[in-house]
């Protein structure tokens, strides 16, 4: 009886073992258990995928339950991708190719078995179901809670037994290209692992950042790349029956990749505050990952050389063949969008989403299909239908194609309206149509699953393996290796009979230096600037704002917002000053965001008041007609102004963002007298250098009243009035129907939950210069944001809408003159604290009102609007009701003479 | 850091370049499990010619006597 460690070690097998011609088994019923796995966890992963991108088109499909909302749905679509599809995929080839690449059965079937319920029911399914009930985290491919990732690990060290083993007891000397992916994959990853899903919670903010970026990358470079690098160098020779190009040339390339790979991982914060060393050891690390790449894929495209005819006829090559190509072009291209100057333009975008899914269907899926299909053939007893699988490979390939191209084109129109100064909301309108066709170019690629599915479950059985028959295409390479000619028995003495080892020594050499270089150096750099930077008085997040960040991770809202402001023009102009390591001290895990659908949220701290979040949260087109952020309803007890206690721990949170920096008072405030008009904001967030601390509210967002907010007229030409008031009107609707009503009656959807409430702009004559200031500075202490993002012909527009609102009504008659003497006397005695003795909203307390006291001779309300006012108050404001101070005719008294005050509009002065 | 990255990546390529121009026998060593791999495959396919005794759907297929 054999002990379990001469099992490991071979000792149990004869010393002949190999060589006696005896061939290894193989565990068919594992393939087939993990293809079966794969093309069930592929079809639900997709499904996820199609939910996810409808909702983009309508945000409130399925909207109501928490389980199927964007954020949730869109964790379990690349989970389900990463260990679902490919993790079953590359388990079957891997019981299907290690006993035939070592000569060496796997380790033991029941462990096989074990390992696909560990896979299975411990992983996949069991994360799932976590993450719809909301217990996922926010970390990129990791977003399965810490206790599944416990079983990922372990699945890893199962791994290492299974399939790492048998490589060990053959002679590693005569190990082929594939084998070395297979070892490499596992143990690089089983090491990497860990860092993307426990470092983050062990290190914050940014030095977190170092690390989440090491796997971000690592998942698709140490888990995806091997595995399917693998397939393909396996199934080209096997298919074509002739041998690859160079097996020189192919370990080049793998282990340029084990060692430049894992270099990669800081590229995705570029511009960041993590050290600008480690962003351009990233970036240049890509630049040499492309080349290794061209090198790869020159070896396996002269690997068909002189076998254009089988890769035209056999299917599963030709899915190999286009996941090469795809492979080629999206490495080429994450090397380009590396570099700085793309990099500042096309991130955060679709464009990158674009380039995710040519990486993960192009790339991965299309070599794990191919395969899977080659493999299939191969299994006695299967079936198989070509016909159908041939369709399946224009359906995927077709739907890809229109996706990548179509998710490219939308990333660079988000990224032109991101660099101009238009309102964030305005990128997501552009790019609408984009998102529907990306919707429906997923269609194709599910029919085309499910008919490859469909393929390999129809057609007649294989009784007879159908390589036999490319078998029997002999070729002078075949006769070459068969006579034995072309491989001549080579006998290695010394150190060199051990170079695998000491090159897989310098593998993992090279993925410690990664750590070293990317996360340790860089994490102590920034460990010593926040040190240096942090206020001692820098307060943690409460217990409120805690659990409303867990919720907001669960929810995935760090996948559509930032919080990263990066040290870009763009960027600082529209957020605000970049965000520095110090205010992330306290971000457990940290939240950077690799991705912008809604704007950045690390300035949000006094930016918007609790109602207009709260409202937002509740149903975001209450007050954003044309967002495509999900509702968030059971947040709330059925209307927006009764939030749950995690509806107000979210709102806690978002509340706190850029709280730190705020009140730290390390950025220079801009006095309210040198804010200058946007064009001027552009220049000087064009040139950060000019001024060493930017302000830190965003400049287009700081509120307040400022007397350089640009004085604009509408035309004063009628036919002109007439086009900019019909112009008005469309952008109205689309900017501020939403709060003031279609009609501008302040009745709008959100103005139930909102206070105070949104003017009604019927009710009221503004003045030009009332309207410019509100539409440049806001309202402070009400939902009402500033608009100076829009260009000065559509603030043009808006006031001569809004004014056109306002039915204009009789002077008051020279016989109420002494009505007005009354109302000046009341109006002094009881009103002019606040809105000053003339009624400019100017008095004692008004410095301490938000919002400010009214300026009646910049507005004039009607008389029902004052009467009102006066009765009931205004609510949400400092305005009291004087229905029990005040007799009838002094409040009448006091209505005439503040509608008295208003001056009438200036003449065009042709701004 | 860059120049780290640069100098290193560059030595191995030299470096393995050079053996593989100078040391003629490390080409054909390195080479040779593209063969192998070749082989192996033919012997596999081989087998599965061979007469199928079990077919049953999830059942193993022991191909060793």
């Amino acid at each position: 009886m054999t002990t379990f460690a001469q099992h490991l070690t071979g000792q149990d097998e004869g010393p002949n073992a190999q060589s006696s011609g005896a061939l290894p088994s193989i565990e068919y019923g594992l393939v087939r258990a993990h293809v079966v796995a794969s093309l069930v966890t592929l079809v639900i992963s997709v499904l996820f995928g199609i939910l996810v991108a409808t909702k983009f088109t309508l945000p409130e499909f399925l909207g109501s339950h928490g389980s199927l909302t964007w954020g949730r749905l869109r964790y379990n679509h690349t989970e389900g991708i990463f260990f679902g599809w490919l993790g079953n995929a590359f388990l079957a080839f891997f019981y299907y190719a290690v006993p035939r690449l070592a000569n060496r059965p796997i380790l033991s079937r029941r462990l096989g078995w074990l390992l696909f319920v560990v896979w299975n029911f411990a992983v996949v399914l069991p994360g799932w179901m976590l993450v719809a009930a909301g217990f996922g985290q926010p970390l990129e491919w990791a977003e399965f809670p810490l206790g599944v990732a416990a079983f990922v690990v372990l699945a890893f060290i199962l791994m290492v037994f299974e399939f790492v083993l048998p490589f060990l007891r053959a002679r590693p000397s005569d190990l082929y290209v594939s084998g070395w992916y297979i070892i490499g994959g596992i143990i690089f990853t089983m090491l990497a692992y860990p860092v993307g899903n426990v470092v983050p919670y062990l290190v914050p903010g940014a030095r977190g950042a170092a690390f989440s970026g090491l796997w971000i990358h690592d998942a698709v470079g140490l888990f995806v790349t091997p595995f399917a690098v693998a397939i393909a160098y396996y199934v080209i020779p096997a298919t074509t029956r002739r041998p690859i190009y160079s097996h020189f040339l192919s370990m080049v390339g793998f282990w340029l990749l084990f060692f430049i790979y894992p270099l990669n991982g800081t590229h995705h914060y570029v511009y960041s505050a993590i050290p600008m060393s480690a962003q351009k050891g990233a970036i240049v690390a890509s630049a040499y990952l492309g080349m290794d790449v061209i090198l790869v894929v020159a070896n396996l495209l002269l690997s068909l050389r002189r076998s254009s005819g089988i890769a035209s006829k056999d299917v599963p090559l030709r899915f190999v063949w286009f996941g090469v190509i795809a492979y080629l072009v999206v490495s080429l291209q994450g090397s380009v969008q590396a570099l700085m100057p793309v990099n500042r333009f096309i991130h955060f975008t679709d464009w990158v989403i674009g380039h995710s899914h040519l990486a993960m269907i192009g790339f991965a899926s299309f070599i794990a299909l191919g395969g899977i299909a080659h493999m299939w053939q191969r299994i006695p007893g299967t079936r198989y239908n070509e016909r159908t699988m041939n369709w399946s490979f224009w359906l995927i390939a077709t739907g890809l194609t229109l996706m990548v191209a179509d998710l490219t084109i939308a990333g660079l129109v988000e990224a032109q309206v991101w660099q101009s100064s238009a309102p964030w909301i305005d990128s997501v309108r552009a790019v609408g149509s984009y998102w529907l066709v990306r919707t429906l170019s997923g269609l194709p690629i599910l029919a085309g699953f499910l008919l490859f599915w469909t393929s390999l479950i129809t057609g007649p059985t294989l009784s007879d393996s159908v390589v036999s028959e490319n078998g029997r295409t002999a070729s002078v390479d075949v006769a070459a290796f068969e006579d034995g000619s072309a491989s001549p028995e080579v006998r290695w003495t010394g150190w060199l009979s051990h170079a695998h080892v000491v090159a897989f020594g310098a593998g993992v050499g090279f993925f410690a230096l990664s750590f070293l270089v990317l996360a340790i150096i860089p994490g102590n750099q920034l460990e010593r600037e926040i040190k240096q930077a942090a206020p001692v008085t820098m307060a943690s997040l409460t217990a409120s704002e805690q659990r409303g960040r867990v919720i907001y991770g669960r929810e995935g809202c760090a996948y559509c917002h930032t919080e990263q402001v990066r040290s870009l023009a763009a960027d600082v102009r529209r957020f605000g000053a970049p965000t520095e390591a110090w205010e992330t001290k306290y971000d457990y895990p940290q939240l950077w965001g690799t991705r912008r659908i809604g704007p950045d949220l690390s300035r949000e701290f006094n930016l918007r008041p609790r109602d207009w979040q709260l409202t937002h949260l509740y149903n975001p087109r209450l007050v954003v007609r044309d967002s495509v952020m999900p509702p968030y309803p059971w947040l709330f007890d059925g209307s927006p102004d009764q939030p749950t206690q995690e509806g107000l721990d979210v709102l806690a949170y978002i509340q706190s963002l850029g709280r730190a920096r705020q009140l730290s008072g390390l950025d220079r405030q801009i006095p309210p007298s040198s804010v200058q008009p946007a064009t001027m904001d552009m220049a000087i967030a064009g040139a950060p250098s000019a001024r060493a601390t930017p302000p830190t509210v965003p400049i287009a967002m700081m509120g307040g009243y400022s007397l350089s907010a640009p004085l604009v007229h509408p035309a004063s030409d009628p036919n002109d009035l007439q086009e900019e008031v019909s112009r008005g009107g469309a952008l109205f609707a689309a900017n501020c129907a939403a709060c003031h009503g279609s009609a501008g009656r302040g009745d709008g959807k959100a103005s139930a939950s909102l206070l105070p409430k949104p003017a009604n702009l019927t009710a009221a004559r503004f003045s030009d210069e009332r309207l410019s200031s509100v539409l440049w500075n806001g309202v402070a202490g009400s939902a009402m944001p500033p608009w100076r993002q829009l260009p000065t012909e559509d603030l043009r527009a808006l006031i001569a809408y809004i004014q056109s609102l306002h039915a204009p009504a009789a002077a008051p008659g020279i016989d109420e003159t002494a009505s007005l003497d009354l109302g000046k006397a009341l109006f002094v005695a009881t009103c002019a604290s606040c809105h000053g003795d003339s009624g400019e909203g100017n008095g004692p307390a008004a410095g301490a009102l938000a919002p400010a006291p009214t300026n009646f001779h910049l507005k004039k309300p009607t008389e029902e609007r004052a009467w009102d006012v006066l009765e009931n108050g205004v609510p949400g404001t400092a305005m009291p009701p004087w229905q029990n101070q005040l007799s009838a005719d002094q409040r009448h008294a006091l209505v005439e003479f503040v509608r008295s005050l208003y001056d009438p509009p200036k003449e065009n002065d042709g701004q | 850091m860059i120049n780290l990255i640069v100098i290193l990546a560059s030595a191995i390529m030299f470096a393995l370049l050079l053996v593989w121009w100078r040391w003629p026998v490390f080409r054909v060593w390195i080479e040779a499990p593209k063969y192998s791999m070749l082989r192996q495959e033919r012997r596999f396919d081989d087998q599965e010619r061979e007469p199928v005794t079990n077919l049953s759907p999830m059942a193993s297929r022991r191909s060793s006597p």
